[in-house]
């Protein structure tokens, strides 16, 4: 069994609108994209943000760009302009989300 | 085969003027767009024009239009900007008195309107409209009808595609979209019609690269340890051919980079579905795009698709909604981290003896979770660290109650731990506008534009 850091894997930017935190997760090769479209399923991204995030989240695949896009609602304490958080634009989401780790379990 | 450049201006309220205008000076471009305006700006500028009738626009246009309409004019270069905010007409006025100051004779300015609907939201509510949130599903905006500061909605490129007709220098608009400023010249220069769905989703598209300024160009990016100079920063560059080819450079001789890995971090930032990019003019569809370097700083992109634009319009309505008060201050080593949570437990207990009413409430240890919260790693010697500083952050329902927030950390100053130090200056109460997306039928919201001659 191989433990996958995301870090090791791809690049991540993030950003907001309203309530809605999208985090953009670009492969670093072919190898890693296969990967990545394998194991980082919404629910893994889900469960990952679960602390943080309160809504469902939504993953669309960009295959010609080896990225997978994720929106995640409710993500950011009511938005922008309501949210208590210092990151109150879900900037660093991105990189948190690099804290990853999964299994490739076959 | 006809072909366009655009430059990039600007991506928000406070953005940088120094790269503009290099990119004006140094760029060869036909045209440049400017974006100031985010979510929350519409309903700061709306207050600022109900205290004075003259603001309502962002202050930012004067300064940038000082630096950049001489260089326009001696250049050639045609500009948009949705800098006119709750206020096109003042903002139009304004500049047209700035440029004769500056001697730029002959100006066109266009001044798009049509996009405030603050006025006409108990007209669209007797016509049965009740703007359920797309946020929170709530289905009537009854619980916020006497809250409500401004409402806007996000238009398209029409009107100022008609204001280039009609042969304006500068397009003024208020809450225009993002990308009007780049879709309105790509329409009026390379002769595509509006209705040709592809091609107006190569423009939303194209718009939607450029117009974060240096998000494609090497800002907010993954690959900053590759900037050799921190303090240059570039804004891009769209050339856009008639059949829709298009490339992303910048000005020679500018800073940082544009490549694949810039240009593909921006097309992944704040798209949600990529085969469904949502704008007033299409739907942008990039899900089989395709960047490919094709020169130092130049990135081709290709295979942009597109939809029939949205039958409703997304209109952001903003409402009062209670206040913010916030503070912080430093403690230090020894037992910083026990020093943190005396502070937390000294300020909970506070706003509780003090009775404020606290809808919500957060704290953060700056330096240990306060960014990225509750997974943040946390370090294995506490004893080492050197210092924390303590942010608390309080959702209240009045002004007094969120400043006495910011009055118990300073407290904290003279009766908390040995060494608790560094208050600074709080920041005032903040007051809170919440936002309402909803959407609006698109013929009920037409625009306009009128003409002003210097």
């Amino acid at each position: 069994m191989t433990t996958y850091k995301l870090k090791d894997l791809a690049y991540a930017r993030s950003g907001d609108k309203g309530d809605i935190v999208d985090i953009g997760v670009m492969a670093k090769d072919d190898e890693a994209y296969q990967i990545l479209k394998k194991h980082l399923t919404a629910d893994k991204v889900k469960a990952f943000f679960s602390p943080i995030v309160k809504g469902k989240v939504l993953r669309y695949d960009i295959d010609t760009l080896n990225s997978l896009e994720f929106v995640m609602h409710n993500a950011l304490g009511g938005g922008a302009t309501r949210t208590l958080c210092m990151d109150q634009t879900g900037k660093a989401y991105g990189p948190n989300m690099l804290r990853m780790e999964f299994e490739d379990d076959d | 085969m006809k072909k366009i450049r655009m430059g990039c201006g600007s991506a928000s309220w406070g953005d940088m003027l120094d790269p503009a205008v290099e990119l004006m000076e140094k760029g060869e471009l036909d045209y440049m767009g400017f974006d100031h305006l985010a979510e929350l700006t519409m309903s700061i500028l709306q207050r600022m024009k109900d205290k004075n009738p003259k603001r309502g626009y962002i202050p930012d246009l004067l300064p940038w239009m000082r630096a950049l309409l001489p260089i326009a004019r001696e250049k050639g270069v045609r500009m948009l900007t949705n800098a006119g905010g709750a206020n096109p007409e003042q903002a139009g006025t304004d500049v047209m008195a700035l440029s004769k100051e500056l001697g730029v004779d002959g100006m066109k300015i266009g001044v798009i309107s049509g996009d405030d609907v603050g006025s006409r939201l108990d007209d669209f509510r007797k016509q049965g409209l009740k703007f359920e949130n797309l946020d929170t599903g709530e289905e009537d905006i009854d619980r916020i009808a006497d809250k409500i500061v401004a409402a806007h909605v996000y238009v398209g490129s029409e009107s100022l595609v008609e204001g280039l007709e009609k042969g304006a220098d500068l397009i003024i608009t208020g809450r225009a979209s993002d990308n009007a400023m780049y879709v309105a010249p790509m329409v009026h220069e390379l002769g595509w019609k509006m209705d040709d769905w592809h091609k107006m989703g190569t423009a939303v598209t194209v718009g939607h690269i450029i117009e974060c300024s240096a998000g494609c160009a090497g800002g907010m990016s993954n690959f900053w340890k590759e900037i050799k100079e921190p303090w240059r920063v570039a804004f891009p560059i769209a050339e856009v051919y008639e059949d829709g080819r298009t490339i992303i450079t910048k000005a020679k001789g500018a800073g940082r980079m544009v490549n694949e890995w810039t240009v593909k971090e921006h097309l992944v930032y704040e798209v949600h579905d990529p085969e469904n990019y949502f704008m007033p003019d299409a739907i942008g569809d990039f899900s089989k795009i395709c960047v490919k370097d094709i020169g130092k700083d130049e990135v081709e992109v290709t295979g942009i698709g597109g939809k029939k634009r949205p039958d409703m319009l997304k209109m952001t309505i903003g409402y009062e909604d209670g206040w913010i008060g916030e503070s912080e201050i430093s403690v230090c080593w020894p037992d910083a981290y026990e020093k943190a949570k005396f502070c937390e437990a000294f300020l909970r207990g506070r706003f509780k003896a003090r009775n404020l009413t606290i809808d919500d409430v957060r704290f953060d240890f700056i330096g240990m979770n306060s960014i990225h919260g509750p997974l943040s790693k946390m370090t294995e010697n506490l004893e080492d660290i050197n210092e924390i500083r303590v942010r608390v952050a309080a959702k209240t329902r009045t002004r007094e109650d969120a400043n006495q927030v910011r009055r118990e950390v300073t407290h904290l100053w003279t009766h908390g731990p040995v060494g608790t130090t560094a208050v600074i200056s709080p920041p005032p109460p903040r007051k809170v506008i919440g936002l309402w997306p909803t959407l609006v039928p698109r013929e009920l919201v037409p625009t306009k534009v009128e003409m002003m001659e210097g």
